[in-house]
C-alpha cells in the first residue's frame, strides 16, 4: 500500500483495516451478513416459505430425511429455525434502532443543553433504570398486548439507557472543545453543531451499542416467549425453546438444539463483533 | 463536607426519583394497562359485575388518588391485598425473600469469587493463548439463553442424572439444600461470563498505568502489582458493580425460580404476571424501584469510602 | 576520573508494529559516573526514553525488544541476569522517576505506604516503625513540610511539585547508585522545575549517585549535567561534556537545538527576535532517509549525506567530544 495514502486515514478507515486484518472478526463479520441474507430471502418468501406444512410423523427424531427432526405437528425443524432467523434479525434490527434513536437524541440534549433539561432527562433516565429492567419488559408487553410489536417497543423502549449515559457523557466532553467553539464562531446553529460536529465524533460509541444490543435483544426474545409475552404465529427461537421445557422430559431435544444452535452462532458472533469494533473504534482503548 | 452530610444530601436527591418510579409504575398500571378486570372475570362479564369489582378494586377511585396510593404504599410498605389470593403483600414479601436469598446469596458470593479469581488470572496472562480462550468461553456462555440453561440443568442433571431435585422447596436449614444446588449453579454460570469481562476490562486498564510502571520500577514483582496495586484500584469499579446487584439477590431470579418451583419473590411475581395480580406486580416493581435506588446511593458513598480521590463536593 | 557504574554498549531496541518492526534505539553507547549527571537530549521519539526504560528492563514487551548490545552496571550485563535478581536491582540500585507525577504513584495507596513498600521490599532488615521513620525522613530530605502529617495522606491530596518530590523521595529511599530521570520536570511549572531540579542537584551531592537526566530541553541540560548526549532517531548524533558541547557544537542538530533555545538577549532587544527553529519534520522511523538521519532539516547537507557512502558514523573530534556528522562545524 502507498504510504502516502496510510497517513491520510481516518480513523475510520483505520478501524476498518484493523477490523478486517483480524480472521476471527472477518468470520463474524460473514455470519451476521449471512444471517441477514437469510432472513431477507425468508421475510420475502424466495426461501422456506412452507414452514408451517406438515411434512412427516409428530417428532420425528433427526435423520437423512428430517435433517433436524420434526415439531409436534411433524413440522420441520429445519424450516422453522431458518424461519425464525427473520424474527431473530427483525428483533435486533427494530430495537436496536430504536434504541439509538432514543438513546442518541436524548444523550446529545442532555448532554449539550445541560441545565433545566439536562437534570429533567438525568431525572427521567435515572427513574426508568430504577425500575428493574424485567418489570418493565412485562409491564410494556403487558399494555401493548402480545406478540411482535410488543417484543419491537419493550425491548427498544427500556434499553435505550446505557446509550444515554455514554452519549450524555461524551457530548458534555466535546461541547467545549476547540473545534466545536470554532464552529460557533463561524455561526453554526445548535442543531448544526450536534449533528455535524459533535454526533459523528462519539458516533463510534454508537455503533458498538448497536451491535451489542442487537445480540442483547436476540436473547431477550427467549425470556419474552417463555413469559408468554413473545411472537406468535411464527416461528421464533424463543418459542422454539419456550416448547422444549415440555419436550424435553420425553427426550426430544432437536428443536431446543437447532435453536439454541441456530443463537448461538449469532449472538456470538455479534458480541465477538462489539468486542473488535470497541477495540477499533475507541481510541481510549487502542494500543492494548 | 464530612460523610454524613454527604449521605444525608445524596438521600435528598432520592425522594424525585422515588417519586418518578411510583409515578412510572402508576402510568403503566393505572393509566394505560388494559382492564384488569376484564382478564379477572372473563369476557362474558356483565356490566354490572364489572363496575362493582372496580369499585371493590379501587379503580373508581380519582386517578391522582391512586397515584398517591402508590406514593404511599412505596413509603409504608403496605401493599395491600393481592387480588388472587387475597393474602397481604407485605406478608408475601416476607415469606418469599427468605427463598429467594437461599439461592442467591450462595451464588453471589461463588461467582463473585470465581470471577475476581478468574479475571486477575486472564489478566495476569493478558495476550496470550489462555486469556483469549477464557474469554472466548465467557462470550459463548453469554450467547446461550438463560432459559436453554435452565431447561438443560433441569433435565440432564435433576431428571436424567438425579444428582438434584428437579423442583420443589422446602423450608429450613438444612432442608433446602438439596432443592438450591441446581438453581446455584445455573445462576453461577449465568453470572461469570459478564462479570469475567467486566472485571478483566477494569484490570487491564489498571495494569496500562503509569503507577504500574513505577511499581515495577521499584523492583516489585508481577503477583505484587497484580494483587496489590492492581486490585486494589479495580476493586473501587468492581465493589461498586457488584453492590448493585445486592437488591435482586432478595428479589431472587424469575426465571429460576419459577421453574425450579422456588417460593421466592421471583417466583411470586411471575404468577402475579400471569394472573394479572396488578397489586403484587407493582409492589414488586415499587420494591425492586426504591431498592435499586437506595442501592444508588450507598454505592456512591462507598465510592466515596473506598476511592481516596474521589472528593465530597 | 569518578568511578564509572554503568556502561550501556551497543544498545538496539526493536518495536514490532502493525506497519513492521522499528528500530527505536540504535546501537547507543554511553557511561554513567558516580555523582555525575548524564543527560540524554533529543525530540519525542528519539529514543532517550527507551533507553532509559531498557535499562531498568521496563520495555514492555510485547512490542519492544532490546535486541542488541550490553548493560554493564558494575561490570554485570543486567540484560543477561534473570528477572527475579534484576528485581532487587529495580528500585534499589537503579531507581527511577518519571514525568508524570500526577499518574505515577498509585493513587490508592497513601504516599507513606509506598515509599515504605520500597524499603520492604530492599531492606528487609528494618521493622515497621524504621520503615515509617525513614518514609518521613526521606519526605523531610525532598523538602516536603511536615513529613509526619503528608506521610498518611493519599497522592491527590498534594501538588504535581509534591507529588515529585515524593517520587524523588521513594526513588532514593535505598540510596540507589544511579537515578534514572525521565522528564522529571516537563509536567510542572516553571518554578517548581527549577527547584526538583535544585533539590535533585543537592541529593545527588550528599548521596552521590549518577544521574541519567531524560529531557527535551537543553535548559535543564545546562543547569544540571555534567555530560551530555543528543540523541535523534534512535542514535547519538553528538556526545560531550556540557561546557563543550554548548561553547562549541560540533553538529548542525545540536547547534540547532541551541539556538532555539530563547535567552534573554533574543527576548529584550527592540524588535521582537524570531526565535530560529529547526525547519522539516523528524523523519518518521519506519521511513530512514539513506545517509545521515538528519539529512532533510540540515542547512549544511551535501550529496555526501545522501547516502553514497552510507550513515555518518559517531567519531572522535578534538578532546572528548564525539559527532556523527560527514562535515562537522568548525
Amino acid at each position: 500500500m502507498a504510504s502516502n495514502q496510510q497517513t491520510s486515514k481516518s480513523l475510520w478507515g483505520h478501524a476498518w483495516d484493523s477490523l478486517v486484518s483480524d480472521k476471527l472478526t472477518v468470520v463474524c463479520m460473514s455470519i451476521v451478513f449471512f444471517y441477514a441474507l437469510v432472513a431477507l430471502l425468508s421475510a420475502t418468501g424466495l426461501i422456506v416459505s412452507d414452514w408451517s406444512k406438515e411434512v412427516g410423523p409428530s417428532y420425528a427424531p433427526p435423520s437423512s430425511e428430517y435433517l433436524f427432526g420434526l415439531d409436534i405437528f411433524g413440522r420441520s425443524v429445519f424450516a422453522k429455525t431458518v424461519k425464525a432467523t427473520e424474527i431473530a434479525m427483525s428483533v435486533g434490527l427494530v430495537t436496536g434502532i430504536l434504541t439509538v434513536i432514543i438513546g442518541v437524541t436524548l444523550g446529545s440534549i442532555s448532554g449539550y443543553y445541560g441545565g433545566k433539561i439536562d437534570e429533567f432527562l438525568v431525572w427521567f433516565y435515572t427513574t426508568v433504570s430504577s425500575v428493574p429492567y424485567i418489570m418493565l419488559l412485562i409491564s410494556i408487553a403487558f399494555i401493548v398486548g402480545k406478540g411482535i410489536l410488543a417484543v419491537y417497543l419493550s425491548l427498544g423502549l427500556t434499553s435505550w439507557t446505557g446509550l444515554f449515559r455514554l452519549i450524555r457523557g461524551e457530548f458534555i466532553r466535546h461541547k467545549d472543545r476547540e473545534y466545536v467553539q470554532a464552529a460557533t464562531a463561524i455561526g453554526g446553529g445548535d442543531f448544526r453543531k450536534i449533528f455535524k460536529h459533535i454526533l459523528p465524533n462519539v458516533f463510534h460509541i454508537v455503533i458498538i451499542n448497536f451491535s451489542l444490543q442487537f445480540q442483547f435483544a436476540i436473547k431477550s426474545e427467549v425470556i419474552l416467549s417463555y413469559l408468554g409475552l413473545g411472537v406468535q404465529g411464527v416461528p421464533s427461537w424463543g418459542t422454539m425453546i419456550n416448547d422444549a421445557k415440555l419436550e424435553l422430559a420425553r427426550g426430544n431435544w432437536w428443536q431446543l438444539a437447532a435453536a439454541t444452535a441456530a443463537m448461538l452462532v449469532v449472538v456470538l458472533a455479534f458480541n465477538i463483533l462489539g468486542d473488535a469494533l470497541r477495540d477499533a473504534l475507541d481510541p481510549k482503548l487502542k494500543g492494548k | 463536607m464530612s460523610l454524613s452530610a454527604y449521605v444525608i444530601r445524596r438521600l435528598f436527591y432520592v425522594i424525585p426519583v422515588i417519586l418518578g418510579v411510583c409515578f412510572l409504575i402508576f402510568i403503566i398500571f393505572n393509566v394505560v394497562s388494559p382492564d384488569p378486570t376484564i382478564s379477572m372475570l372473563g369476557k362474558h362479564a356483565t356490566k354490572a359485575q364489572v363496575l362493582e369489582l372496580r369499585e371493590a378494586l379501587g379503580l373508581n377511585r380519582p386517578l391522582y388518588m391512586q397515584y398517591v396510593d402508590t406514593v404511599k404504599s412505596a413509603l409504608t410498605f403496605d401493599f395491600g391485598r393481592s387480588w388472587s389470593t387475597k393474602q397481604e403483600i407485605s406478608e408475601m414479601i416476607k415469606q418469599g425473600a427468605i427463598p429467594s436469598i437461599t439461592v442467591t446469596f450462595p451464588a453471589f458470593f461463588l461467582s463473585f469469587i470465581i470471577s475476581v479469581a478468574l479475571s486477575l488470572f486472564v489478566a495476569f496472562y493478558r495476550g496470550g493463548m489462555l486469556d483469549k480462550s477464557i474469554v472466548f468461553v465467557c462470550v459463548a456462555l453469554m450467547s446461550i439463553s438463560s432459559l436453554v440453561y435452565i431447561l438443560v440443568g433441569q433435565w440432564f442433571f435433576a431428571f436424567k442424572l438425579g444428582l438434584f431435585e428437579i423442583s420443589g422447596y422446602e423450608e429450613g436449614f438444612p432442608y433446602f439444600i438439596p432443592y438450591v444446588m441446581l438453581p446455584i449453579v445455573i445462576t453461577v454460570i449465568l453470572g461469570v461470563g459478564p462479570d469475567v469481562r467486566f472485571y478483566r476490562t477494569v484490570m487491564l486498564d489498571e495494569i496500562y498505568q503509569d503507577y504500574v510502571r513505577t511499581a515495577r520500577s521499584k523492583g516489585l514483582g508481577e503477583k505484587t502489582i497484580m494483587f496489590k496495586h492492581v486490585l486494589k484500584n479495580a476493586m473501587v469499579s468492581i465493589i461498586t458493580y457488584v453492590v448493585l446487584r445486592i437488591p435482586f439477590l432478595i428479589l431472587g431470579s424469575l426465571l429460576i425460580e419459577s421453574f425450579f418451583g422456588i417460593p421466592g419473590l421471583g417466583g411470586i411475581t411471575l404468577k402475579a404476571v400471569n394472573s394479572s395480580d396488578f397489586p403484587v406486580i407493582k409492589a414488586m416493581a415499587v420494591l425492586s424501584g426504591i431498592a435499586t435506588i437506595i442501592f444508588n446511593v450507598i454505592t456512591d458513598v462507598l465510592y466515596v469510602v473506598v476511592d481516596p480521590r474521589v472528593k465530597l463536593e | 576520573m569518578a568511578e564509572k557504574i554503568l556502561e550501556v554498549k551497543d544498545l538496539v531496541v526493536e518495536f514490532k508494529t502493525d506497519r513492521g518492526k522499528i528500530t527505536a534505539v540504535n546501537g547507543v553507547n554511553f557511561e554513567v559516573y558516580k555523582g555525575k549527571t548524564l543527560g540524554i537530549v533529543g525530540e519525542s521519539g528519539s529514543g532517550k526514553s527507551v533507553t532509559a526504560l531498557s535499562i531498568m528492563r521496563l520495555i514492555p514487551n510485547p512490542p519492544g525488544r532490546v535486541t542488541g548490545g550490553e548493560i554493564l552496571y558494575r561490570g554485570q550485563n543486567v540484560l543477561d541476569i534473570p528477572l527475579d535478581d534484576m528485581r532487587t536491582i529495580r528500585g534499589n540500585k537503579i531507581a527511577m522517576i518519571f514525568q508524570e507525577p500526577m499518574t505515577s504513584l498509585n493513587p490508592v495507596f497513601t504516599v507513606g505506604n509506598q515509599i515504605e513498600e520500597v524499603l520492604e521490599l530492599h531492606q528487609k532488615n528494618l521493622s515497621k516503625q524504621e520503615r515509617t521513620d525513614k518514609a518521613i525522613e526521606m519526605l523531610r530530605l525532598v523538602g516536603i513540610p511536615s513529613p509526619e502529617k503528608r506521610v498518611q495522606e493519599y497522592p491527590h491530596q498534594l501538588s504535581g511539585g509534591m507529588r515529585q518530590r515524593v517520587m524523588i523521595a521513594m526513588s532514593l529511599a535505598c540510596e540507589p547508585d544511579i537515578l534514572i530521570a525521565d522528564e522529571p520536570t516537563t509536567a510542572l511549572d516553571v518554578t517548581i522545575q527549577a527547584q526538583i531540579l535544585e533539590l535533585m542537584k543537592k541529593l545527588q551531592d550528599e548521596m552521590g549517585m549518577g544521574i541519567i537526566m531524560i529531557t527535551h530541553d537543553l535548559g535543564v541540560v545546562a543547569e544540571t549535567c555534567d555530560d551530555v548526549a543528543v540523541m535523534y532517531c534512535g542514535q547519538i548524533v553528538e556526545q560531550a561534556d556540557v561546557k563543550t558541547l554548548f561553547g562549541h557544537p560540533r553538529h548542525p542538530y545540536t547547534k540547532g537545538l541551541i539556538e532555539s533555545i530563547p535567552s534573554f538577549d533574543s527576548t529584550t532587544g527592540g524588535e521582537k527576535g524570531r526565535l530560529p527553529t529547526i525547519e522539516g519534520m523528524v523523519p518518521s522511523l519506519f521511513e530512514l532517509p539513506q545517509g545521515c538521519n538528519f539529512q532533510n532539516r540540515c542547512a549544511f547537507a551535501t550529496e555526501k549525506c545522501k547516502g553514497p557512502h552510507g550513515e555518518p558514523k559517531l567519531e572522535a573530534i578534538g578532546s572528548g567530544q564525539m559527532v556523527r556528522c560527514f562535515h562537522p562545524l568548525s
